[in-house]
């Protein structure tokens, strides 16, 4: 899809032939119900919602009152077909209305429809066009009211939705965290004029002020000092230009500096002030930078007097002046760091050209309660942000040309915040922000793209059966690897890059060519394996020494989490050698970590000479197998034996071989069946398994089941222990959270043990209490 | 003066020539010391200290030990010569400049004056050419402080100083009462920028904010345009504009009101926003006029969000972009109705041009503590406030041909309220202003015009053994017919 749009790109933007195949824009048209468009004044933003079908893997456990014989699998395995819902977002040119509305028409089948819900400017004109050509009747929401409904919900649903942006910077776009309480902020929109809108709450807000001079200034003056029509071509003179041989500067006035009034000599001190009283001629490009600069510099200053009247720091920019364009982003950014000497930030937002059809939509789906839903943007199925500095290449930027798509899927839960997070507004989940360091951006792109043939080969193996699954994971390969090489020019696309979102986008890629868990299998047999010693390694556990036990347990568990497809070294290593087994990965760790007595230490430390018993543990799971049945479960079951309660999350969909709640549901009653500890625990209700509402390799906080939360809150959690690279290293290392909590993991990945200061198979073993002191090995 | 002044005006405004004898407006130079320029982007002006000799009539008792004869007169009255002290300020344009030097430097006698205080942009460019005609050496003040400082000096000596302008009001100038307390209050100062600067005391003064979208920007965008060069012209141009042609209203957008934001329909959504999409030829007049409105507003809204920022209810407006233009004075007292729903209102000054010389002035005073004195304006040497409406007599107001004058006495005695007044901001002390009754102004004119006759009969009878009693009696006739004319036409 990306793929067709940038080829979109390269053409002259002018052509207004669409040359895209709309098939793979309109995508899951046939299902599609509760249209609404924003058409503005150059571009229509189109919004439905579909369902989508496709396949996940279920597993259910066999009968196990008929006998088992030796090398039955555990359980069964099936790829069945889910519905999902989805929303679709579409933006393209105006120019492109008619062939578009003729597209949908024909291929709209659910007849069920019968409005379109319209906002924008434009909806007015093309009212007939639509109504005539879709045979819905147009229904028209408040433009105001649906930007505002739509901003609140990116900022709610769209994890790095908003960003700062710093020209000079190593990033250009910093992201930002989703603020759980994103109310009250201010919305400056720059359209052809300016609203300065002040949002209070979801239902709850008002035009503070505005101006007339905006967009349509820099357009209309634009077009008619230096004869250029187009509002692309006036932004790029502008960015060639050199405001200061139009503008009359402090410095022309004073000769230096006005020092006793704090203004410094490069300050503007009238726009197209030296255009007064000479008479000499005036560059296109010098005059359209004045232009600029005179235009965000004032909207700047009414948009932090606003902000300080009314008491507000998060100020969000929108409008089709700023919509992407780094130059005006560039001067806005500028402008309001001057005049509120950096007290305010001037916010933007990724998906800001959808905010109106968002809100127009959702106006029309209130009955379906669509705020009652968390939602996730669909990595695979969105255009990402749109490119840097217009100079690089200014054709492939020349959004005005192109399709541009958001997708969201809508998630099954609603997803809050871990109630144990110290303070979720300042909570980044992940450790590394690859967007602001190039290093490791390269190391990790390029470790994803040697990964790929790997990937590909386990999913044509993990569907013998079904058809054309070489095609498909063909197709898979080719899309991952441009995103990966978008990702390499423009990380910044989907948000802060990081080793979550590049996980998270192989994760959709793959689901959206229907290979929903390509190791289902591979899972299906450790975890076979794996339980067969499961009694094994309980009978020695139990006879050691109480002492030898808890650092038997650490070393089981930091051993269990070696067992890791996801990290390359080890798949290597369990593709060559399947021989590979427990006791070696612990003796592999013995020799890597010379200070394992030490962890010996602080692990009694921690959970024996430091009071009672907890209450309640949080154990945040990693990969099925070894991992989970020999690491794990001995762990949880001698918490179980001191009265600690233990509530295990796990992934709620397929990622990699992380075992999901479904399988692990499977596994814990399996064991029950051999262990009476668990046994007792399941049934006393001691021992409970929450899903994480994530589908991930990696864990975000902020983004965790409801149910979850409320099981953390109801059993009084003291402790929390986050488990695996994904979870404790590439994300959360920096958490902090209110109880106690240990973070471990074994560092798979040479590159990283060096950074971190050590070597392949070092531990990390990191516990904290609160607030108060933290230890690390 | 205002005569000879009136004279230069219907002149070619273009005419670098000075046509006025320099005597009339450069009035008691010889006694002159102290001086102050302020030389701005285009205006050029002085202000001096002098005295001024002049006749008193003095009274006097007669000795009353001696015995008193029926018949005698109770005291004996006699004419003699006083020297009072005299502020003088002279505004002329920059072409001027090197003409009217030369002529002070031949009529400067008073030999003790080594000093000019110099402010404003052009005391740079011409500290060379000062220094070499006038040998004397040029002090630069800083223009805010002496703009700041000029500004409470008017405020607190001139009565009627600021107004409040209303385009289709009876009268288009409703003057304020002087405060007792001037301060604080905002200036927004407009030249080529927008200086927005807080003030709250005597010496203490912020600049708050400030914009590059001043004058400058009208007259450089505007010049562009319309290949129109002259600012006065722009301003004609926009004065005769539709702006509706240019500029996006929310009517355009919308097909109407936007009620539910309480936006108009004939409100401004995007200045220019017409150019943007639209291929026709846009006239002149109209460019310049959406030019005004755009400028004017965003003024306008700043000036609004600063004042209530700083929760300041007076904000006086001066620099060259305002300086009596009525375009400008109207489009600035819209927005600021506008954006304060009007809680505030846009204050104009009479004198508003001189601030930077009075202020550069008083610097240079500082020793001779006027703002220990009184001052009262002299009517018989100041120029009046200039006209109305630009499409009357265009020619009469382009200022930028003239020299405009202003006068101060020095009253010998401080002049305080009546501590007795039971709202000292409130008072005023006429009971009929004939600016806002028309009836009553041409009754009271002619009352005046019948009653001159008498006046000049009584005046020369006054003086039977002084010389040419009956020609100065003529002129003081000739001089004071044609002040009343002028209110005739010009009652501010």
């Amino acid at each position: 899809m990306a793929d067709c749009a940038r080829k979109g790109r390269t053409r002259d933007s002018m052509d207004k032939s669409i040359t895209l195949p709309p098939d793979e824009i309109f995508r899951n048209l046939e299902n599609a119900k509760r249209f609404a468009i924003d058409i503005g004044g150059s571009l229509t933003k189109l919004a439905y919602y579909s369902t989508v079908q496709h396949k996940v893997a279920k597993v259910r456990s066999f009968d196990h009152t008929a006998k088992e014989t030796e090398g039955d699998p555990l359980y069964e395995i099936s790829v069945q077909e889910e519905i999902t819902a989805r929303l679709h977002f579409i933006k393209f040119e105006n120019t492109y209305i008619e062939t578009c509305l003729d597209f949908i028409k024909d291929h709209l089948v659910n007849t069920e429809t019968k409005v379109i819900k319209a906002t924008g400017g434009g909806a007015y004109k093309f009212k007939e066009l639509i109504e005539k050509k879709l045979r819905l009747k147009v229904d028209k929401e408040d433009e105001m009211t649906c930007l505002i409904k739509g901003c609140n919900f990116v900022l709610r649903n769209i994890p790095h939705e908003a960003f700062v942006y710093a020209k000079h910077a190593d990033s250009e776009f910093r992201f930002q965290n989703t603020h759980p309480d994103i109310f009250p902020y201010l919305l400056i929109n720059i359209g052809s004029g300016v609203s300065i809108v002040k949002v209070e709450s979801e239902d709850k807000f008002e035009r503070i002020g505005g101006s007339s001079i905006g967009g349509g200034t820099f357009w209309g003056l634009g077009a008619l000092l230096t004869k250029t029509k187009r509002f692309d071509e006036l932004l790029q003179l502008a960015s060639r230009g050199q405001h200061s041989s139009v503008d009359m500067l402090v410095k022309d006035i004073y000769g230096g500096a006005y020092s006793s009034l704090g203004l410094t000599g490069d300050l503007i001190a009238s726009s197209f002030g030296k255009s007064a009283t000479t008479d000499k001629e005036f560059s296109k490009e010098d005059m359209a930078k004045s232009l600029l600069h005179m235009i965000s510099n004032d909207i700047g200053q009414l948009a932090c007097l606003y902000a300080r009247l009314h008491n507000l720091s998060r100020v969000y920019f929108g409008g089709f002046f700023i919509r992407g364009h780094p130059v005006t982003m560039h001067t806005i950014t500028y402008s309001i760091n001057f005049f509120t000497k950096g007290e305010v930030q001037a916010l933007f937002l990724r998906h800001e050209g959808y905010l109106g059809a968002i809100g127009a939509f959702l106006k029309g789906a209130e009955e379906d309660n669509p705020n009652q839903y968390s939602w996730g943007e669909n990595y695979a199925g969105s255009s990402g942000l749109m490119s840097v500095s217009p100079d690089l290449n200014p054709m492939q930027r020349a959004r005005s040309g192109t399709f541009d798509m958001l997708e969201m899927d809508r998630l099954e839960r609603q997803l809050v915040n871990l109630p144990l997070l110290q303070d979720p507004s300042s909570y980044v989940p992940d450790t590394v922000d690859l967007t602001e360091d190039a290093l490791a951006r390269e190391y990790w792109l390029s470790c994803f793209e040697d990964a790929l043939d790997g990937v590909v080969k386990r999913a044509v193996a993990s569907q013998p059966d079904l058809p054309q699954a070489a095609e498909r994971a063909e197709k898979f390969r080719q899309k991952y690897l441009h995103k990966l090489q978008t990702l390499r020019h423009q990380p910044f696309a989907y948000g802060s890059l990081t080793v979550r979102s590049l996980l998270d986008t192989r994760e959709h890629c793959l689901n959206e060519f229907n290979f929903p868990d390509p190791y289902s299998k591979v899972k299906q047999k450790e975890n076979d394996v794996a339980l067969k010693y499961f009694q094994k390694v309980v009978m020695s556990l139990e006879k050691l020494s109480w002492e030898q036990r808890q650092f038997a347990l650490v070393k089981g568990l930091l051993a269990g989490n070696v067992f890791d497809w996801g990290a390359k070294a080890i798949s290597d290593v369990l593709e060559s050698d399947p021989e590979f087994g427990f006791e070696e990965a612990k003796r592999q760790l013995q020799g890597k970590n010379k200070n394992l007595t030490t962890t010996r230490y602080f692990c009694s430390f921690t959970f024996i000479y430091l009071g009672p018993p907890h209450k309640c543990a949080l154990f945040f799971v990693d990969n099925s197998g070894i991992d989970i049945i020999l690491g794990v479960f001995p762990f949880v079951r001698e918490l179980l034996c001191r009265g600690t309660e233990v509530v295990l999350a796990s992934n709620s969909g397929p990622a990699l071989n992380d075992v999901t709640n479904s399988e692990l549901q499977i596994l814990t009653e399996r064991i029950a069946a051999m262990d009476s500890v668990i046994q007792t625990a399941l049934k006393e209700d001691k021992l409970t398994l929450v899903q994480s509402g994530s589908s991930s390799p990696c864990l975000d906080l902020s983004r965790l089941d409801k149910a979850l939360a409320t099981v953390v809150l109801e059993r009084h959690t003291d402790l929390v222990v986050i488990e695996g690279m994904g979870r404790a290293i590439h994300t959360n290392y920096y958490a902090m959270l209110n109880c106690e909590s240990l973070k471990l993991a074994v560092i798979k990945n040479s590159w990283l043990a060096e950074r971190l200061g050590g070597k392949i198979f070092s531990v990390v073993f990191k516990y904290e209490v609160g607030r108060w002191w933290s230890v690390t090995l | 003066m205002a005569d000879c002044a009136r004279k230069g005006r219907t002149r070619d405004s273009m005419d670098k020539s000075i046509t006025l004898p320099p005597d009339e407006i450069f009035r008691n130079l010889e006694n002159a010391k102290r001086f102050a320029i302020d030389i701005g982007g285009s205006l050029t002006k002085l202000a001096y200290y002098s005295t001024v000799q002049h006749k008193v009539a003095k009274v006097r008792s007669f000795d009353h030990t001696a015995k008193e004869t029926e018949g005698d007169p109770l005291y004996e009255i006699s004419v003699q010569e006083e020297i009072t002290a005299r502020l003088h300020f002279i505004k002329f344009e920059n072409t001027y400049i090197e003409t009217c030097l030369d002529f002070i430097k031949d009529h400067l006698v008073n030999t003790e004056t080594k000093v000019i205080k110099a402010t404003g942009g052009g005391a740079y460019k011409f500290k060379e050419l000062i220094e070499k005609k006038l040998r004397l050496k040029v002090d630069k003040e800083d223009e805010m402080t002496c703009l700041i400082k000029g500004c409470n000096f008017v405020l607190r000596n001139i009565p009627h100083e600021a107004f409040v302008y209303a385009k289709h009001a009876d009268s288009e100038f409703r003057f304020q009462n002087t405060h007792p307390d001037i301060f604080p209050y905002l200036l927004i100062n407009i030249g080529s920028g927008v200086s927005i600067v807080k003030v709250e005391s005597e010496d203490k003064f912020e600049r708050i904010g400030g914009s590059s979208i001043g004058g400058g920007t009208f007259w450089g965008l505007g010049a562009l345009l319309t290949k129109t060069k002259r600012f006065d012209e722009l301003l004609q141009l926009a004065s005769r504009g539709q702006h509706s042609s240019v500029d996006m209203l929310v009517k355009d957008i919308y097909g109407g009101a936007y009620s539910s934001l309480g936006l108009t329909g004939d409100l401004i959504a995007s200045s220019f926003g017409k150019s943007a999409t639209t291929d026709k030829e846009f006239s002149k007049e109209d460019m310049a006029k959406s030019l005004l409105h755009m400028i004017s507003n965003d003024i306008g809204q700043l000036a609004c969000l600063y004042a209530r920022l700083h929760n300041l209810s007076r904000v006086y407006f001066g620099g060259f972009f305002i300086r009596g233009h009525p375009v400008t004075m109207h489009t600035i007292t819209y927005s600021i109705n506008f954006f304060t729903k009007g809680e505030v209102q846009a204050l104009f000054l009479r004198h508003e041009g001189y601030l930077g010389a009075i202020g550069a002035f008083l610097k240079g005073a500082e020793e001779d503590n006027p703002n220990q004195y009184s001052w009262g304006e002299n009517y018989a040497g100041s120029s009046g406030l200039m006209s109305v409406s630009p499409d009357l007599n265009p020619m009469q107001r382009a200022r930028s041909g003239t020299f405009d004058m202003l006068e101060m006495d020095r009253l010998e005695r401080q002049l305080v309220n009546l501590p007795l007044l039971q709202d000292p901001s409130s008072y005023v002390p006429d009971t009929v202003d004939l600016t806002e009754d028309a009836l009553a102004r041409e009754y009271w004119l002619s009352c005046f015009e019948d009653a001159l006759d008498g006046v000049v009969k009584r005046a020369v009878a006054s003086q039977p053994d002084l010389p040419q009693a009956a020609e100065r009696a003529e002129k003081f006739r000739q001089k004071y017919l044609h002040k009343l004319q002028t209110l005739r036409h010009q009652p501010l």
